[in-house]
């Protein structure tokens, strides 16, 4: 039987029923709508950041590398059009988050949205002790290869770790893999020094973000498929709630 | 096998609502203008929706005021969350039962 499982006037109390299929498909595409629109999307968040580390770090690196070979100064430092690229770059990315999770979270409030505005608030204070610290090494003397090395490094330092505590929050294991991800490559950077510091942190840091991008997608897309194809073949067998 | 469902929550109407609510997790509030969106309500059926479910125990609405705009935020209370476990374990059921 393909008979409509919702007739009559479902504002209704009691007047009409769905047969068990059409309902668990009616709550799982109702529940697919309310989490789309109060959680933030991860596929895009994360494509965002990788875009902004694969360009930004892209940068650094080819300017250093320019810099180095003697072209201009022979420093190997990046020069200040790579710095600004790098700073739009991740400027861009974090005003976009901002904006993407408080447009999707909007008009909630409760537990989680305390647990989101604190961990936003741990993300703030990691960066403001990070330009602390910058400013001592700069004033104990540091090199400028030291201070970029070390801005790097504890900036990847606060990012790697407060994705695993992002992931032990919200119980998102893919958050936590990503922050184990981060250290491990902010180690292998500093290790290598600048300029290979920056290609490592594109490709490996910026890559990593844009694969997770594309994971959630497809297990996305195989979650939707899956759901749909439980369903129908139920509905056609006749809604046995209606027996 | 229809008596095994739970009827406050069985229309149709108020079983969108209900799962849209247990999409967030226990101890999150909704805003009202949100829910409506959501839903695809008129503000006069939701809210009669609303009543019987509180009239049921299963949601708490909780007026509040945000700067001076009054506003309306909505729950599912545990005993709801639980009654809306319920609900899809029955189904479940049901559909295994048939599948047999």
């Amino acid at each position: 039987m393909t008979d409509d499982a919702r007739t009559g006037r479902p504002d209704e109390p009691g007047e009409v029923t769905l047969d068990a299929a059409a309902s668990l498909r009616l709550i799982r595409e109702q529940q697919e709508r309310a989490r789309a629109a109060t959680e933030p999307d991860g596929r895009a968040l994360y494509a965002a950041w990788g875009a902004a580390w694969l360009v930004g770090y892209l940068c650094l690196w080819s300017s250093s590398r320019r810099t180095a070979d003697g072209a201009a100064g022979a420093s190997g430092q990046p020069e200040p059009w790579a710095f600004a690229v790098f700073g739009g770059a991740i400027l861009a990315a974090v005003a976009f988050t901002i904006v993407h999770t408080v447009t999707r979270t909007a008009g909630t409030r409760g537990a989680s949205a305390r647990t989101g505005a604190l961990y936003g608030w741990a993300w703030f204070l990691g960066f403001l002790a990070i330009a602390f610290i910058q400013g001592g090494l700069a004033r104990a003397g540091a090199s400028p290869e030291v201070m970029g090395l070390a801005s790097n490094a504890t900036a990847c330092l606060v990012v790697g770790l407060l994705y695993l505590a992002g992931g032990m929050v919200f119980g998102e294991t893919r958050l936590y893999v990503l922050g184990v991800w981060i250290l491990l490559v902010a180690a292998v950077a500093s290790f290598v020094g600048i300029p290979l510091t920056y290609l490592v942190m594109a490709l490996a840091g910026g890559g990593g973000f844009l694969l997770l991008a594309a994971l959630e997608q497809v297990l996305r897309s195989r979650r939707r498929r899956a759901g749909r194809a439980a369903a129908p073949s139920v509905v056609a067998g006749e809604g046995p709630s209606r027996a | 096998m229809p008596e095994a469902l739970d009827p406050v929550i069985h229309a149709p109407a108020r079983l969108r609502l209900v799962a849209t609510l247990a999409a967030l997790p226990a101890g999150d509030e909704l805003s009202f203008p949100k829910l409506r969106k959501l839903l695809e309500m008129t503000a006069g059926n939701l809210s009669t929706h609303l009543r019987k479910l509180e009239d049921a125990g299963y949601v708490a609405v909780t007026k509040t005021h945000e700067g001076r705009t009054p506003a309306t935020y909505v729950a599912l209370t545990p005993r709801g969350r639980r009654a809306f476990d319920d609900y899809t374990e029955a189904l479940d059921a049901l559909l295994k039962g048939a599948g047999s």
